[in-house]
């Protein structure tokens, strides 16, 4: 945005005799030390009586500071004349002349006055006084070194700059340009606009009004809405300010469009592809299914993946959509070409290395990259590999359940894995530390938000948990309802901005809630079987696929789908 | 092998001839030239080789660096021993960094800034030079440099330690020894003396103190 150098010149033609206002401000009151300005006093006089001194059906703004606001925003636009009108009107300066000369000094280079000019603008703060005197005599500094006066340059630091008595490590890289090292090369001039945007942010916020304050202002209230709004799942975006936002409860997806019957038996797993053109199911009857999303909205048959012997229990999508990894229930892993349909590949335990159990795979996975991926081996082997059988990695858990999972970090350097019955490892691969997420009951499976600072943990109890884990893990929300006793039920996050957690259910209904506040939205009924797990479309936050034990997958969508 | 209390020791015997090279030594490491003439005639001790032509050389340059006169140090140092500053950088960085100090410390700013462009910014490019560089430059900024954060390199100690570090240099090059014997002598009775200590713990002798050896 281009920045304003149309703000009024310091001498300007006022009518009466304007009063700058009363600056009402918690930190320093204005000094009235300065003979040149118009004493500092109420608004008493003038327009200040007829208008009153605060605006606002709650009385909290202060008429000065709104005005003078509001005229920043107008010249910060490029509305010169409507700034300077409004000025006029309403008799109150953007700025003082003070803090006028002083900007003059700065943005004309003249150190020498900004820093007089400094001096009479009356802040009674010593600290900011000096920290503000640093700034300008280092760009006095460094103008002298660039024109090869080192020798007045070395005068200034030390009968100017040091005298100050801080910033010593400042000082010190400042003797270094002198000799001739150090970065001065790459410590390009600032421009005289970015300097007094620094002096801006050390002086106190009456003197100037910082740059898109009242943006910032209205950014603010409309995040406030946003998060308060519970079913915010629009398809556009993008806030009003006409009205108060509140999205009605037809954003969230709670129709069914489609019911797919591709399946012979239960359908255990759906996930969208990360581009949201296709879905991918697998089911009991031995076989993955990829459907294609068309435009319209509605899903059709692509491809029927045939090959595994045993229940296809997950399916994982590679990052550009071209792959999709199978895993047949303590069986083999098997890798497919999505377009074609193929199978390209087929991964047994031996291969990967495991030698001892009688079990197969459980569960696997693509790493971040599409060329390596997961595979878990009963609860306690974890297996990192490539696809030419080079054994990567190796983890081990403690669990004696029969099913587990896993997940790595796009940078791949968080491995997530089940390590107890009742809790995740966070392995940090390149500190090697290890940080855990412990629950009280055991946990059947996990998944990764996008933003990977969360992790959605669902657990026998029939709770899903929420847990922040950019720092030390830390539980959020806990979400209820659903109901789970004997299967494995998946959830996951989903619609705009992943805002939402749904999950499958063993009462046959979709149940969505609000992730932010852990309010229960929907509970959809549809189905006739149990909802093993449900998949949120990433492009499309309308669309919602859940797979089911009878046999077929749902779609939902909004009522206007 | 007899039983050794390590507090008798007044029991071992010592030769003469040892001791009074141990007493030369530490006088030709300190280049105390008419002591050592005095004590070998004294003593009827042979004469080392070539002693006396290094020694007046040796003291004058200590001396120069003492008082922070690098420059003359730097020159002698050239002539008696030629490839030594070529060999030994790290030397050569702080008899320069030395002279810019007495610069700083004469208050000859301008004289200092220009030394210091012309002599010390090459030495920049080398990593471990540089926070160095860093701290003497630093010193520029201040009207009184014995009152900013670098002071002690202002200080006698300092030029001592170089001063120190340079005989050393210089002994080392004509292959002599670069710590006299006394001095290897009383650091390894303080290292057994803490060791003892350690082990023994309250049966120990305590620390050695030369202060105290010398008392008693």
């Amino acid at each position: 945005m281009e920045r304003n150098l149309d703000e009024p010149p310091a001498k300007r033609i006022k009518p009466s005799s304007p009063e700058l206002g009363k600056f009402s401000d918690n930190s320093s009151p204005p000094h009235h030390s300065n003979p040149s300005d118009k004493p500092m006093s109420e608004p008493s006089s003038s327009r200040g009586q007829i208008h009153g001194d605060m605006v606002g059906s709650k009385g909290l703004i202060n008429r000065v500071e709104f005005v003078r606001v509001i005229t920043k925003t107008l010249y910060t636009l490029g509305y010169k004349n409507a700034g300077a009108s409004l000025e006029q009107e309403s008799g109150i300066q953007l700025h003082s002349d003070s803090v006028n000369l002083f900007r003059e000094q700065v943005l004309s280079r003249n150190w020498d006055g900004s820093l007089a000019a400094l001096h009479i603008l009356g802040i009674s703060d010593g600290d900011i006084v000096r920290s503000a005197s640093f700034l300008i005599l280092e760009q006095k500094f460094l103008q002298l070194l660039r024109n090869g006066k080192a020798t007045d340059a070395l005068e200034v630091l030390r009968r100017e700059i040091t005298p100050l008595g801080i910033n010593t490590k400042r000082i010190h890289e400042l003797c270094s340009y002198m000799i001739g090292f150090g970065k001065i090369g790459g410590e390009s001039p600032s421009s005289p606009m970015k300097v007094l945007e620094e002096l801006q942010k050390l002086l106190p916020p009456y003197l100037m009004v910082a740059e898109k304050r009242l943006e910032h202002l209205i950014e603010e209230a409309l995040t406030m809405q946003k998060n308060a709004c519970p079913f915010h799942n629009p398809l556009d975006s993008s806030l009003s300010l006409y009205a108060d936002h509140r999205c009605r409860k037809d954003q969230i997806p709670s129709q069914t469009t489609q019911v797919l019957e591709g399946h012979t038996d239960e359908v255990w797993f759906v996930r969208f592809s990360n581009s949201g053109r296709y879905l991918a199911s697998s089911s009991s009857d031995k076989s993955a299914i990829i459907w294609e999303v068309n435009e319209d909205g509605k899903l059709w048959l692509k491809h029927t993946l045939c090959g595994h012997l045993k229940p296809v229990v997950t399916a994982s999508w590679n990052p550009d959509d071209t792959q999709l990894l199978t895993c047949g229930w303590e069986e083999d892993i098997r890798r497919w070409d999505v377009e074609s349909g193929e199978c390209i590949g087929s991964y047994q335990r031996e291969t990967i290395g495991f030698i001892s159990y009688g079990f197969g795979f459980i569960s696997c996975g693509f790493i971040s990259d599409g060329k390596m991926f997961f595979s878990c081996l009963n609860g306690m082997d974890f297996c990192i590999s490539g696809f030419n059988w080079e054994r990567l990695k190796r983890l081990k858990g403690q669990r004696n359940t029969n099913f587990s999972d896993m997940a790595v970090t796009k940078d791949n350097n968080i491995i997530i894995f089940t390590d107890k019955n009742s809790a995740l490892q966070l392995l940090d691969v390149a500190l090697q530390k290890k940080r855990f997420v412990e629950e009280e009951h055991t946990i059947t499976s996990f998944s990764l938000s996008k933003d990977e600072d969360f992790l959605l943990v669902d657990l026998v109890n029939q709770e899903i948990h929420l847990w922040s884990i950019k720092d030390e893990p830390k539980l959020v929300m806990r979400f209820n309802g659903h109901k789970r006793t004997q299967l494995l039920i998946r959830s996951c996050f989903g619609g705009l901005e992943q805002g939402f957690v749904a999950s499958g259910s063993e009462d046959s209904r979709v149940y969505i809630w609000h992730r932010g506040t852990g309010t229960l939205l929907e509970a959809l009924d549809g189905h006739s079987g149990a909802v093993n797990c449900v998949s949120w479309n990433p492009a499309n936050p309308h669309m919602l696929a859940s797979a089911s034990d009878d046999w077929t997958i749902r779609v939902w969508g909004t009522k206007t789908c | 092998m007899m039983e050794l209390d390590p507090r008798q020791y007044e029991h071992v015997a010592i030769s003469d001839a040892d001791v009074r090279n141990i007493v030369l030594s530490y006088l030709i490491h300190n280049c105390f030239k008419e002591t050592a003439d005095a004590f070998l005639t004294s003593t009827g001790m042979k004469h080392p080789v070539d002693y006396l032509v290094d020694m007046d050389k040796r003291k004058s340059i200590f001396h120069f660096a003492l008082e922070g006169n690098a420059l003359e140090a730097i020159e002698l140092t050239q002539q008696l021993a030629p490839n030594l500053l070529e060999a030994n950088m790290d030397l050569h960085f702080d008899l320069l960094s030395l002279h810019f100090i007495d610069l700083v410390r004469s208050r000859k700013c301008k004289e200092a800034l220009e030394f210091g462009q012309k002599s010390l910014t090459p030495f920049g490019k080398v990593q471990k030079y540089v926070t160095k560089l860093e701290e003497f430059i630093a010193l520029l900024a201040y009207e009184e440099p014995e009152r900013s954060p670098m002071f002690q390199l202002l200080s006698p100690e300092y030029r001592q330690n170089i001063a120190d570090s340079l005989n050393r240099a210089i002994l080392a090059h004509a292959k002599l020894p670069a710590y006299s014997s006394l001095e290897k002598l009383i650091q390894q009775i303080t290292v057994v003396r803490e060791y003892l200590q350690q082990e023994l713990a309250k049966d120990a002798p305590p620390p050695f103190s030369l202060k105290a050896f010398l008392n008693s």
